[in-house]
Order: C-alpha cells, then structure tokens, then sequence
C-alpha cells in the first residue's frame, strides 16, 4: 500500500526476493549503533514487531476484560464498596478472586497492564510516525524520477517493449497512456535516453500517517475527558423545579414539563422533557429534549435518562421563614421495596427531611395514595424527632421547621455531562476514517519507464517496485499491454 | 409484508443451501477429473505442479449453476430484508434475527463480488456455509417485530451502522475462508489455489473489511454518545469489538514484518474471525447497552 521506510517489509508475502525501494527515497532511517542506548529503543520503537506485539497484547487485555466480570465504574476508589462488590462475585471465581484482583482483572481498563501499554503503542505510534514522515514526503513531492537499467532487470514488476517508433513517438505513446490511466508524469531527458516517472494518488500514504495520528488523538481526548470533564448520571430535576449543575459550570436547569409514553405492550415508547437551562439567571438554551436528542448548553449536554415521582414540598422555620420551596425527588427505594424516598438537607438548622410516598403500584398500608410520610432528622442520626403523614397540602409540625406536601410530580432524571476532550476524539475518529479509507481505496501507485534508442525503434522498459496490494499486479499489466498496443503496430512505419 | 419478507427468507435458505451442494459436486468433479488426468500423464508429470492450477474454471455448468443460485439467495435475502424493513418501518437492527439475516446477505454478497474478481470458486465452500448456518440460527429466533424502545429510535444512525458492520462481517468472513485454504494448502490439502493467490484474497478482504469495522465503531460509539451521553463505556460488546479490530490491525503490520507472514498471518485471520463471531453473539454471554438480542429490553 503505501511507501515503506521499514527496511524488511517490501517482500510479499510469498516470499520472494524483490527490490527494495531505491536507498535514495528510504529517508528518515536511523543509523544504528548498538552501544547507543536511544537508538536502540528507537529501533524498538519504530519496529513493526513491536507493533504488532503491542497490539496483540492489548487485544489479549481487552479480551480479559469481556471475559471476566468488571468492577462498576468508580467502585476502586471506595474500598469498603469495593470489598463488598469483590464479596459477591467471589462465590463465581471461588480461590482465584484474590489473585485475580491483584493482577487487576476486575479493573483491567484502569489496570497497570492496559496503561502501561496504551502509554507503550502511543510511543511507538509516534516514533513510527516521525520515522516515516521525512521519507513519505520525499516520495510525494521530490520522488525519484530516474532508475537505472539495473532496476528494470530486477524490480518485481518489469516489462520490456520494442517499440516501432521512434524515442519522442515512444514519449508520446508512453505519456498519453499514463495520462488515460489518471497518473501524473514526470519526464527528465538525459542525452537520449529519456526517464518517465508516474505517479497517481501519492498523497494517499499520508493517510497511514494520518489514521496512526488520529489513534494519538483519540487517547489525548479521552485523556483530556478523564481529567477535566465530568458525568453525573443521577441527576434528577422535578417538573416545576430548577436544580444548579454544579462542577463549576455556573449553570442550572429546570423542567418545565416531562411525559412517558408506552406501546399497547407496555413497553416504553418515548419519553420527552422540555428542559431551560440558565446561567446566572439568563437563558442559555431550551429544548425538548428524548432518549436520542440530548440538548447541549454552555458547554454541557442533558441526556433523557431516566424518571420517576417527585414532591414539592415546603419548609419554614418557626418565625414562618421560608427554608425550602421546591420538588424533591424519590430517587430511593426502601428496604422493602414498597416506598419511594427523596430527601432534603437543610444544612444550617442541621436537619434531614426525608419525604416517603407509596411506590406506583404498591401498597404500604401506612401511606395512601395521595399522601406522604415526613421524617425529621438531626442530619447524620438515625433517630427521627419527628414523623407524620399529611395529605397533599397540609403541613405538619416536626422538629421544630413547618412541612408541606404541596404536590405531586415528576421528575426526570437526566445524564448531565461535559467532556472537553469529545471533540478530539471524534475528530481523530473522522481522521482515523478518512485516512483509511484513503489509503485503501486510493492506493499510491508509482511506475517509472526507461526509453532509449533501439535497433529498429525505441527499447521501452517499464517497472515498478512491489506493493503488499493485490490490485497492482493486475492494473500495472493492463497499463503496459495498452502501452504495447500503441507502441507496437499502429505507428509502425 | 412480514409473510413476503419470510418466504423470501426460505427461498433463500434453499438457495444459499442447492448453491453449496453444486460448488461441492463441481469441485469434488473437477478433483476426480484432475486425478484422471494426473493419471493418465503419469510419467509426463505435467499435471502434478498441482497447487498452481487453478481450481474450477472449466466451463463446468455445474458450477456455474452453483454461482446462479447464489446469486438467487443474494437477492432473496435481499428482499427479505427489504420487505422487512418496508413492514417494520426500520433498518435490520432491532434483533438478533433481523442481524442474523443481515449478516447472511453480507457474506453472500462479499463472496458474489471476491468470485467475480478472483474466480474461485472453492472459497464458496466456506463462506456459503457460514451464510447457511447464519439464516439457519436466525429461524431459531422468533420472528417477532417488537416496537422499537427510544434507545433504538435513531433510525439512520443504526442503519448505517449495521450496515457498515455487515460489509466488514462479510469481507472478515471471506479472509477467514482464504485462510483456511491456504492452511489446508499448506498442510499438504491438494488442488486448492496457489497460497499467494489465497494470501491476495485474505489480505484484499482485510483492506476492505478494517476500514469498515473502523467505521462501525466509530459509528457506534457516536450513537452511545447521542443515546448515553457517553462515546465509550467499556461496554463488553463494545471492548470485544475492539478486540476484533485490534487482531486485524494487528495482522495488516504481521504481513510486512518477516516470520509473521504466510501461516501465521493466516491464523491471525482465523482468530480474528472467531473474535467477529465472538462479538457477534457477544450479547448471548454477557449484558449491556446493546439491548437489541430481544433477550432484555433496557433501552
Ligand atoms: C493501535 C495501533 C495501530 C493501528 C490500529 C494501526 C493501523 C495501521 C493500519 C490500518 C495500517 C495499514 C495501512 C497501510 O497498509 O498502509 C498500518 C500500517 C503501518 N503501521 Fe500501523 N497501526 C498501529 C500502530 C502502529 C505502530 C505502533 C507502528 C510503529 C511501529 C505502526 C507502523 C506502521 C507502519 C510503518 C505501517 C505501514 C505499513 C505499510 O505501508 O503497509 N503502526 N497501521
């Protein structure tokens, strides 16, 4: 495919012996001294072999990593969750789980191994490139136009003509061929013997080094949105209510309406939120927003995610001050699975309010439908100072702060994010795309002819170098038996 | 339109399966033939260069009528998708039996385009097969067209994916078939065609097939992102697509690194296709995002 500047791969993969590429065009080898420390990593580096062990090794890791159950995201950096997570899938790997973890299996993707790896082919994949840039240039813009007879003896692909014209009749006939097959021609004269250099879609090998770059981009994106972008993917906003984002975005979003529908199954149809998003109070963007269309505002993207009951619920103080006015939403269920449970922090009275509703479609004989139970906590205790059930609109008195089940509601549970490095990595997506479809369906082709004055006409020579491409062969032979055609016979004196 | 879509579905069951007995009658014709022939040039020699010989390009109407009926199956395929799709008003992406199908025209279609180039007739062999038990695993899924949940509703985005990923499925497939002939070939299996002609095929395959499966992923992680909010979640059938991708970038640099040529690039392709068929039925083994097995519905 593209032009090599690795000094074993021009063989086929028969095996035959071939010319290589002229030294002359092999640019941006090194010259090796093996007491060199740096340029023996670099000849390591810039190996295919190493490549290609790299990769292999990393498709081994992430095969580890289909295979063997995965801890869920964040887990390692709580130990004790960690610990309870190891305990249940112990029973499935039995002796082999404290091992296992230690070698990282149930973490391979943040492992050492896979790091190690992923920082070892990036490394490489540079060193490749810079090794291969000066040459492939070389090839493009300043490529060899002239070969001597010797490499017509030898080259792979090698076609002899005796022509019946003349050398400049020759020129024509050669040039025009050329150009009927879309190739550019390059002619250099020396005395009378007259080079012809052709060259189509030289740009195309850049694609390699295009699609290898791309792959760095790719992990500086994602590096980039490991360590400045953020995700929360439990991020409930009741109808009616506005919630801040957080993570220093400065934004906040309210909802002003949510509806879920469902097929005659019963299987889910559409969910659909109209969600306003406002910095400092000023409105950044607006959206009904589904499953497949996110909405995107100051920087960040809301993705429907997920919904449920909320309450709006009021608190005020003993002087009638309002603390709380707004939906909270029962994002948790109870031990028992019958209720839903939202909470409210009120740090400066230094309280917890938690708000407990029947879950849709269960009975708790305690709490009807239409009302919710309040507790009232010492925040960070377990012992309530209070607790009442009120119907929607009334309020009860518990520790000391007046609470109002005003309503009820929905919320909609959104995935919030904001990932500075996405761009990157689609961008080195599109460019990893571009570039190999570039370099595959665009192959560089690059065939030099030799005319010299003959016994009875021109003596044409044509060759070409070989290419690991199946399709040359075939191509470089139509165009040579076309050359013979117009060289041979209807010029003929 | 469901009842078109099966009995299209059948009639190319049937096809892909005539298609196979014929291209295994031919070849199995053209071996006795040859051994005749080697026989009775005993001496002469002549016939024995054997693995150069190009296998069945005789004007045998057997195999030709095999590669007639392939392309019946082809376009039964084909239209059974399409009525499908006109039925369900969405690309083949909704289940393991649209997918299974799906998968069937690819490799059908990719081994139509590698016989039109190459002529050989023989990786049919293989790659017919792999169709054949493709449709016959399909009958085995129920049928049924379940509305799509929001997730799947990105209509154009899935379509192109699946499609995508089917090219490279196909051509994958057609690799691993050239792969296996030339590891017949070279462990002594007579008669097949010449290795470098079977290394071209493979190597012609993987060019077509790694930018495609690129593009599935990419594909892919873009619809994550839209759906998820995510372009990477270490999914498993997202890591074992990878994985694929990994094996078959891996075997674009064995070949022009010595001692990872012939046999060993060769079997990187077998595995590289066990990892596609692995990825494939990825969802059978293991949960996740990719809910359109028809086995859960957490869209
Ligand atoms: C995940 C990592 C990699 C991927 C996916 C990848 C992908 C590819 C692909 C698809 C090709 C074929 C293009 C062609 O034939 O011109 C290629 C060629 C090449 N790669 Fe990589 N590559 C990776 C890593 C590397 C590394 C680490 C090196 C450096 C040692 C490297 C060096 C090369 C070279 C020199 C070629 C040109 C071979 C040729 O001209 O045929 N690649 N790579």
């Amino acid at each position: 495919m593209s032009e090599l500047t690795v000094p074993n791969s021009t063989a086929p993969a028969g095996g035959r012996t071939v010319v290589s590429e002229p030294t002359a065009e092999t640019g941006g080898r090194m010259t090796i001294r093996p007491s060199d420390i740096g340029d023996r990593l670099w000849r390591i580096f810039t190996s295919m072999r190493t490549a290609l062990i790299l990769m292999l090794m990393l498709a081994v890791l992430a095969l580890v990593g289909t295979l063997v159950v995965q801890a869920p995201a964040g887990m390692a950096s709580d130990p004790q969750a960690y610990t309870a997570w190891l305990d249940t899938v112990r029973p499935k790997y039995g002796g082999w789980t404290t091992p296992m973890d230690m070698l990282g299996a149930f973490n391979i993707f943040s492992s050492w191994w896979f790091k190690g790896i992923i920082v070892l082919l990036t490394t490489s994949i540079l060193a490749c490139s810079v090794n291969r840039f000066k040459g492939l240039w070389k090839t493009a813009v300043h490529p060899r136009t002239r070969m001597t007879a010797v490499f017509y003896d030898r080259a792979p692909h090698s076609e002899r003509i005796d022509a019946t014209v003349a050398t400049d009749a020759a020129l024509t006939d050669v040039t025009k061929t050329f150009k009927s097959h879309h190739f550019r021609t390059v002619v250099e004269r020396d005395g009378d013997e007259i080079a012809v250099y052709a060259d189509r879609f030289r740009w195309a090998p850049f694609g390699t080094l295009a699609a290898h770059i791309s792959l760095v981009m790719i992990l500086v994106g994602a590096l980039m949105g490991s360590f400045w972008g953020f995700k929360n993917a439990e991020f409930a906003v009741p109808v009616g209510s506005t919630v801040d984002v957080g993570n220093g975005t400065g934004l906040s979003v309210k909802a002003t309406s949510f509806s879920d529908s469902y097929y005659a199954s019963g299987a889910p149809s559409d969910y659909a939120a109209d969600l306003v998003v406002y910095r400092d109070g000023q409105q950044v963007g607006a959206q009904t927003i589904r499953v497949n269309q996110p909405l995107e505002a100051g920087g960040v993207t809301f993705y429907q995610s997920f919904f449920g009951a909320a309450t709006d619920v009021i608190v005020k103080d003993a002087g009638g001050a309002v603390l709380f006015d707004k939906g909270v939403p029962l994002l948790f269920s109870s031990n028992s699975g019958t209720d839903r449970i939202g909470q409210i922090v009120l740090p400066d009275k230094g309280l917890t309010v938690l708000v407990v509703a029947a879950a849709s479609g269960e009975v708790d004989p305690a709490i009807k439908a239409g009302q919710v139970q309040f507790e009232v906590y010492k925040t960070g205790t377990s012992t309530p100072l209070g607790i009442q059930v009120v119907n929607q609109g009334s309020s009860a008195s518990l520790g000391g702060v007046d609470v109002t089940f005003a309503r009820e509601r929905q919320f909609t549970g959104l995935i919030v994010s904001r990932d500075p490095g996405a761009i990157f990595v689609f961008g080195g997506a599109m460019l990893l795309v571009a570039g190999l479809f570039l370099v595959f369906f665009f192959p560089s082709r690059r065939i030099w002819t030799r005319i010299v004055p003959g016994p009875s006409g021109a003596e044409v020579r044509v060759g070409a170098t070989s290419r690991h491409d199946a399709t040359f062969g075939p191509d470089f032979q139509k165009i040579v038996s076309e050359m013979q055609r117009s060289l041979v016979g209807t010029h003929s004196a | 339109m469901f009842k078109m879509s099966e009995y299209s579905f059948i009639a190319g069951i049937l096809s892909i399966a005539l298609a196979i007995v014929m291209y295994a009658v031919s070849f199995a014709s053209v071996r006795v033939a040859r051994r005749r022939t080697s026989l009775a040039t005993v001496g002469g020699g002549s016939m024995e260069g054997g693995s150069s010989v190009t296998v069945v390009t005789g004007p045998s109407n057997v195999a030709t009528y095999g590669t007639l009926l392939a392309w019946l199956a082809f376009i039964f395929l084909l239209a059974s998708m399409a009525f499908r799709a006109i039925a369900t008003g969405h690309g083949p992406f909704a289940n393991m039996y649209e997918f299974s199908i799906a998968f069937a025209t690819g490799v059908v279609g990719v081994y139509l385009y590698f016989e039109r180039r190459y002529h050989q007739r023989v990786l049919g062999l293989i790659a017919l097969p792999i169709a054949l038990l493709m449709c016959l695993y399909a009958t085995t899924i129920p049928a049924t067209a379940d509305p799509l949940v929001p997730a799947l509703q990105n209509n154009l985005l899935l379509t192109v994916h699946v499609a995508v990923a089917i090219v490279a499925y196909g051509t994958f497939s057609i690799s691993f078939a050239a792969a296996v002939l030339y590891l017949l070939q070279a462990h002594g299996v007579k008669r097949l065609p010449r290795a470098e002609l079977l290394d071209e095929i493979s190597y012609r395959a993987v060019v077509i097939g790694f930018p495609f499966m690129t593009l599935t992923i990419v594909l892919g992680a873009v619809w994550a992102n839209v759906a998820w909010g995510s372009y990477w979640s270490w999914d498993p059938k997202e890591t074992a697509s990878l994985v694929t991708w990994l094996i078959y970038g891996s075997y674009l640099h064995a070949r022009v690194v010595r001692g990872w040529r012939g046999d060993r690039a060769a079997w990187l392709l077998v595995i590289g296709f066990g990892a596609t068929l692995f990825t494939y039925f990825g969802n059978l083994f293991f949960g996740g995002l990719h809910s359109y097995s028809g086995l859960n519905n957490n869209g």
